[in-house]
């Protein structure tokens, strides 16, 4: 689980004067989920494709599964396997004539489990310009995957997708994991990387501005955890109760809500007051700070200290 | 191998799928084939010595120069060649399999004509079959280098659209399919020799063994095939993948080194 199959040491990408990325470094270990993370213009697509091989970089190296991508493009094509966010096929191509012509490319068979699972199968003779964008996204699942690839990357999979489809397409990537491939993901929605993966890096403006699993990455934030509670009788609220290492936030919706540097503390004291006090407790609901938030509150201080200068 | 004649199958099917490659290949070719073959018999006694090569020119140029260059310029824009990129398909799958599959066409529009033209409207037919039909190869290897160079080497549309005109209009007008080649003042004969559409009339009509050509018209037989070899070889040198790889590439502008064997046959000036 732990050796390395995607190294990226000190890479730099430029386009004309603007810096895309600017010396980062990662590993992605073997059988893992990787999310990069980032708001638009952060670098996330232009590290990904140059580990593809699509782009050179301007500096630092790039290994995937002990490929160098700009060198060896022929080899890396048959580790890897790409949903790109930007990228088509011919119009006039069929579903099914895509999958055999990539298939034979790769020197596999056509794997028509995975178009039925992706909810593909009755569209086999549709021309590619006439699906949908969710269609054309999951075909080029399909396609990424079909060869069993030991690294798959994926930019944006599930933008343009219905809720069922991204359902769908959270399990196969579970799936592909489980049976031991790489997966590397470039997203915009937090929840889906908190969700999938194992580890992620925030980049911002070409750096990486945080790098850990999901919980170490919220837990280094300034956020605290969110300790909500209804009771019967409704005594928790202003002035009310103080309770250790935690502030009372306000009350909505028969809920008081406390925030809390340690929520073990807070809770079991919390639960002894509504005993003392006689207040049956109806629900209490612990929230930590969700990926989402420490990304906004790494975004926003990139945002002010851009401001100040 | 398998990967290949998937590839070239998809192609070919394409071809017919596509509208505006059927219009190219097919409708636009024979349409001039109906109206030319009508209207320039009756005003220009001469057109019947080389109205089928030059018919059969004017379909392959229409296929190789108006087709493959905005094509590849679409697949590149859309996306199309980074998906290629990222399967491993390889370049000279790219660029050689879309003029495979153009000539399995151009065989059937070459054929229409040169049975049309004969019975139709009275064109003089080849006395050597052979060399007319490796005219006809030559000289469409010579357009689709040209056209591939040109989708290669141009970064948008109507770049890859104006660099495509530059050649086609010249080459119906100067190049010997309105009017035989020695009609033309010397000047312009001499400038001629720029143009591809000369030296393919010369190798139809030369190879075909046809009463308005010279016995073997090598300097034009060694300027397609220079042409082909220079135009593919340019054309896999500077192909990108992806539009946004970099900034324009310099390397487009060695599509110029293109012109090369034609200019020679200027200086040469050889069978003006």
């Amino acid at each position: 689980m732990n050796d390395v199959i995607v190294s990226v040491k000190d890479f730099r990408k430029r386009y004309g004067e603007t810096v895309a990325v600017d010396g980062i470094t990662f590993d992605v270990r073997r059988g893992e989920i990787f999310a990069l993370l980032g708001p638009n213009g952060s670098g996330k697509t232009s590290t990904l494709e140059s580990l593809e091989g699509l782009r050179k970089p301007d500096g630092g190296s790039l290994s995937v599964s002990g490929i160098d991508p700009s060198r060896q493009p022929r080899k890396l094509a048959g580790v890897i396997g790409v949903q790109l966010q930007a990228s088509a096929l011919p119009p006039a191509m069929t579903v099914n004539e895509a999958m055999k012509f990539f298939c034979s490319y790769h020197g596999v068979a056509v794997r028509n489990d995975l178009i039925e699972r992706l909810g593909l199968s009755e569209k086999r003779s549709e021309q590619y310009g006439r699906l949908s964008v969710g269609q054309q996204r999951r075909l080029a699942l399909v396609m990424a995957a079909a060869h069993k690839p030991a690294v798959l990357f994926l930019d944006e999979p599930t933008a343009g997708l219905d809720v069922q489809s991204r359902t769908e397409l959270h399990a196969l990537v579970g799936e592909l994991k489980r049976a031991g491939t790489t997966v590397l993901l470039a997203t915009h929605d937090m929840a889906e990387a908190e969700k999938l993966a194992d580890r992620a890096a925030i980049l911002l403006k070409g750096r990486i501005a945080a790098l850990g699993s999901p919980r170490q990455l919220t837990a280094a934030g300034r956020r605290k955890t969110r300790i909500s509670v209804a009771t019967e009788n409704a005594r928790l609220k202003e002035p009310g109760p103080s309770f250790p290492e935690a502030r009372f936030e306000g009350a909505a919706d028969g809920y008081a809500m406390f925030i809390s540097d340690n929520p073990g503390r807070t809770v079991s004291a919390i639960l002894a007051w509504l005993e003392q006090n006689n207040d049956p407790l109806i629900d209490l609901r612990v929230e930590r700070p969700s990926l989402e938030e420490r990304f906004l509150e790494l975004t926003s201080a990139d945002t002010s200290k851009g401001a100040a200068k | 191998m398998s990967a290949f004649i998937h590839h070239l199958s998809y192609d070919f099917k394409s071809g017919i799928r596509d509208k505006g490659k059927l219009l190219m290949s097919y409708l636009f070719p024979l349409v001039f084939f109906a109206l030319a073959g009508s209207l320039m018999t009756a005003v220009n006694p001469f057109f019947k010595e080389t109205a089928l090569p030059g018919m059969i020119i004017f379909a392959l140029m229409s296929s190789a120069l108006l087709s493959f260059p905005n094509g590849i310029v679409t697949a590149r824009e859309q996306g199309v060649f980074r998906s290629y990129c990222i399967n491993g398909v390889p370049v000279v799958s790219v660029l050689v399999i879309p003029v495979i599959g153009g000539a399995v066409h151009m065989a059937i529009v070459s054929t229409i004509i040169s049975f049309g033209g004969a019975g139709l409207f009275g064109g003089a037919a080849p006395s050597n079959i052979p060399g007319f039909i490796a005219a006809g190869i030559l000289s469409y290897a010579a357009f689709a280098g040209m056209g591939i160079l040109i989708g290669t080497a141009a970064a948008k549309d109507t770049a890859a659209t104006l660099l495509a005109q530059v050649i086609y209009i010249p080459s119906i007008m100067l190049g010997g399919l309105m009017m035989p080649l020695s009609m033309l003042p010397e000047g312009f004969r001499r400038m001629s020799l720029l143009l591809p559409s000369t030296h393919a009339m010369k190798a139809f009509t030369g190879l075909g063994g046809m009463p308005a050509g010279s016995p073997i018209p090598w300097l034009s037989i060694g300027v397609l095939a220079a042409s082909t070899v220079l135009d593919f070889g340019l054309a896999a040198w500077i192909f990108q993948w992806d539009p946004r790889a970099t900034t324009p590439s310099k390397k487009a502008f060695a599509a110029l080194l293109g012109i090369l064997p034609f200019a020679a046959a200027v200086m040469i000036g050889f069978g003006t």
